[in-house]
C-alpha cells in the first residue's frame, strides 16, 4: 500500500501513516487498498482521507470466487478465493439447509439437489456493504472529535473530508481536489 | 525503616509467607489472587528483607521492587472510544501496576475534539480522589495545547503523556512525557517499553514530591494502621471486590457503601480517638460504592483540639 501523508505537524505525519496502516491491517482492508492520500491540518481543523481501491466495489457472486460444476443432481464447488469461504457456506446453508451442504475440504463442497447455474449467480458480498466497511475504516482512522464528515465516492476512489464544527467555504473544494487527483490516477 | 516490595508467584506455600510477614512485624498492603497466581505487596522492616526474599524465592516466586505501592492512580483518556482504548491507555495503566500502584482507567464524556473538548466538575472531582492522574492525549501539538483546560484545574499531580514535544504547558501539569500519542497496537517494542518506564518514573517523581510535602506536616496516623483496623471489620472482610481496601498517600479507599457503614467506621478508635475526629470520611463521587478516608495532619488535629477547648471555655 502506497501512503502519502501531508501534515503541518511533524509527529502527526509520521504517526498517522503508521496508524492508518495498522488500522487497515487490523480490520483486513489493507490488501484492498492500492493507494492512500491523507491530508491532516489540525490547526484549521481539516482532515482529508482518500483511498484508491484495487477493484471497484461491486456485488460478488459465488461464480466470481469459485468454480461450480454439475455432478448429476448435485453441484460441486471449488473455492478459488478462500477469503469468501465463510460467506459462500453461509449463503448455501441459507438457501439449501445445512443437511444438503457437505464441506469436504477447505476448498471443496458438495450441494445436494442444487443447480450449478443457480449457485453461480448467488450474491455473497454486496458492493454497498463493502463500501460501508471502507468508509467505516476511514472514520476509525480519523481523530475522534472530527465528527462533521462528507464522503465522495467515484468508482474505486473513496474520499472522506472532515472537520470538527461547520464546514467553512473551501473545505469541501479542498477535499474534492484531492479526490479528483486520486481519480485521475485511476 | 520499612521497605515495600512485591511477591509475584503462585499460591503454593503462601501461608508460610503470611506467617513470616507477621513474625517480622511487616504488613500486607495489598494482595491479589487470580486463579493459582498470587501477588502480595508488603511492607517489611529493612533488617528482615533478606529473610523474606529468601522465602519468596524458596516457594517459587519472584521479588520485585514496587516504588508506587500504596498509591492509587487514574489514567485518563479523552474518551473510552476505540480511538483511544485500549492502547496506549491500558498499556500505561498496566505499567503503573507493575510498579505497584492500583490503577483505574477513565474516559471523559466529552474529551475529544480540539474546540469541543471539555471536562465537567464531577469528572474533575472523581480524578481528584486519586493520588495522581496520568492524562494521555493525542498526536497533534495544536490539539493538546487547546486541551490544557482538561487538566489545568485538577488538584492532584498530573503527568501529561502526549505524542509531540510540547512547550509552554509546564505550568499546567507536573510532568510531561512525549513520544506516545495515539496508538492502535500494544506497546511492546523496546523503545515503547522504555517510554512506558519513563512514564512510570515521572509518576514516581511527582508522587515522591507529594510524599515530601506530606512529611512536612505528617499525618496523624499512617494509612496502613487504619487499614489494619478496617481489615477486621466484617463487611470489608466479606467484600468480594478486588482489593477492598486501597491505600492512598494521605488516606484510603474502602470499597463498601457509604450510607450503611460510614457511621460505624467513624466511631472506630485509633490511638484513643474516634476515626471521624482524625479523618475526613466522605462518599466516593463515582457512586455510593466506596468510602474515602482522608487522614488529617498533626497540625489539623492540633487546630481542632484548640478550637474545641476554646468552645468549652
Amino acid at each position: 500500500m502506497d501512503i502519502d501523508v501531508e501534515c503541518t505537524d511533524g509527529f502527526g505525519s509520521e504517526s498517522y501513516a503508521k496508524l492508518f496502516e495498522d488500522i487497515m491491517s487490523d480490520i483486513g482492508k489493507a490488501a484492498h487498498i492500492e493507494k492512500a492520500r491523507i491530508k491532516l491540518d489540525p490547526q484549521t481543523p481539516l482532515f482529508v482521507f482518500s483511498v484508491k481501491l484495487k477493484a471497484e466495489p461491486a456485488n460478488k457472486t459465488i461464480g466470481d470466487v469459485a468454480n461450480v460444476r454439475s455432478e448429476g443432481p448435485d453441484s460441486h464447488i471449488t473455492i478459488t478465493d478462500e477469503r469468501y469461504a465463510p460467506d459462500i457456506l453461509n449463503q448455501l446453508w441459507k438457501a439449501y439447509g445445512r443437511a444438503s451442504v457437505d464441506q469436504q475440504t477447505r476448498f471443496d463442497m458438495n450441494v445436494r439437489n442444487a443447480s450449478a447455474a443457480d449457485i453461480t449467480k448467488m450474491v455473497i458480498s454486496s458492493g454497498e456493504e463493502y463500501l460501508k466497511e471502507i468508509v467505516g475504516s476511514l472514520w476509525r482512522t480519523m481523530p475522534e472529535g472530527i465528527k462533521n464528515r462528507h464522503t465522495f465516492i467515484d468508482g474505486p476512489v473513496v474520499t472522506v473530508v472532515a472537520t470538527e464544527e461547520m464546514f467553512q467555504p473551501g473545505m469541501l473544494e479542498e477535499g474534492q481536489k484531492i479526490h479528483k487527483a486520486m481519480c485521475g490516477d485511476a | 525503616m520499612f521497605k515495600v516490595m512485591m511477591y509475584d508467584g503462585g499460591v503454593y506455600r503462601s501461608g508460610e509467607l503470611y506467617e513470616l510477614i507477621d513474625d517480622v512485624g511487616g504488613v500486607v498492603l495489598q494482595k491479589n489472587r487470580s486463579a493459582q497466581m498470587l501477588s502480595i505487596i508488603m511492607s517489611i522492616p529493612e533488617e528482615d528483607v533478606k529473610t523474606v526474599e529468601a522465602l519468596c524465592i524458596d516457594i517459587g516466586g519472584v521479588v520485585k521492587p514496587v516504588p508506587l505501592a500504596g498509591t492509587e492512580i487514574a489514567v485518563v483518556g479523552p474518551t473510552l472510544g476505540r480511538h483511544h482504548m485500549p492502547h496506549p491507555i491500558c498499556d500505561i495503566a498496566e505499567e503503573l501496576r507493575r510498579y505497584g500502584a492500583i490503577t483505574v482507567v477513565m474516559g471523559l464524556a466529552r474529551g475529544r475534539g480540539k474546540a469541543t473538548a471539555q471536562i465537567n466538575l464531577e469528572e474533575r472531582m472523581i480524578i481528584e480522589e486519586y493520588d495522581a492522574a496520568v492524562f494521555s492525549l493525542g498526536n497533534f501539538k495544536e490539539c493538546i495545547e487547546a486541551k490544557k483546560d482538561l487538566f489545568k484545574d485538577v488538584r492532584v499531580p498530573v503527568v501529561l503523556v502526549s505524542g509531540p514535544q510540547l512547550e509552554g504547558l509546564e505550568g499546567y501539569c507536573d510532568a510531561i512525557v512525549s513520544g506516545v500519542g495515539r496508538k492502535s497496537a500494544r506497546m511492546r517494542t523496546a523503545p515503547e517499553r522504555a517510554k512506558l518506564d519513563e512514564i512510570a518514573d515521572r509518576v514516581e517523581d511527582v508522587l515522591e514530591h507529594k510524599k515530601e510535602l506530606i512529611e512536612e506536616d505528617p499525618l496523624f496516623v499512617h494509612p496502613g494502621e487504619i487499614k489494619s483496623i478496617l481489615e477486621n471489620y466484617e463487611p470489608v472482610d466479606m467484600c468480594l471486590r478486588p482489593s477492598p481496601l486501597v491505600l492512598h498517600l494521605d488516606g484510603l479507599r474502602v470499597k463498601i457503601p457509604y450510607e450503611e457503614h460510614a457511621e460505624i467506621i467513624g466511631n472506630m478508635e485509633v490511638y484513643g480517638r474516634k476515626l471521624k475526629d482524625v479523618c475526613t470520611i466522605t462518599p466516593s463521587k463515582i457512586n455510593d460504592s466506596s468510602i474515602l478516608i482522608r487522614i488529617k495532619t498533626v497540625s489539623e488535629i492540633a487546630y481542632d483540639d484548640a478550637k474545641k477547648a476554646a468552645e468549652k471555655k
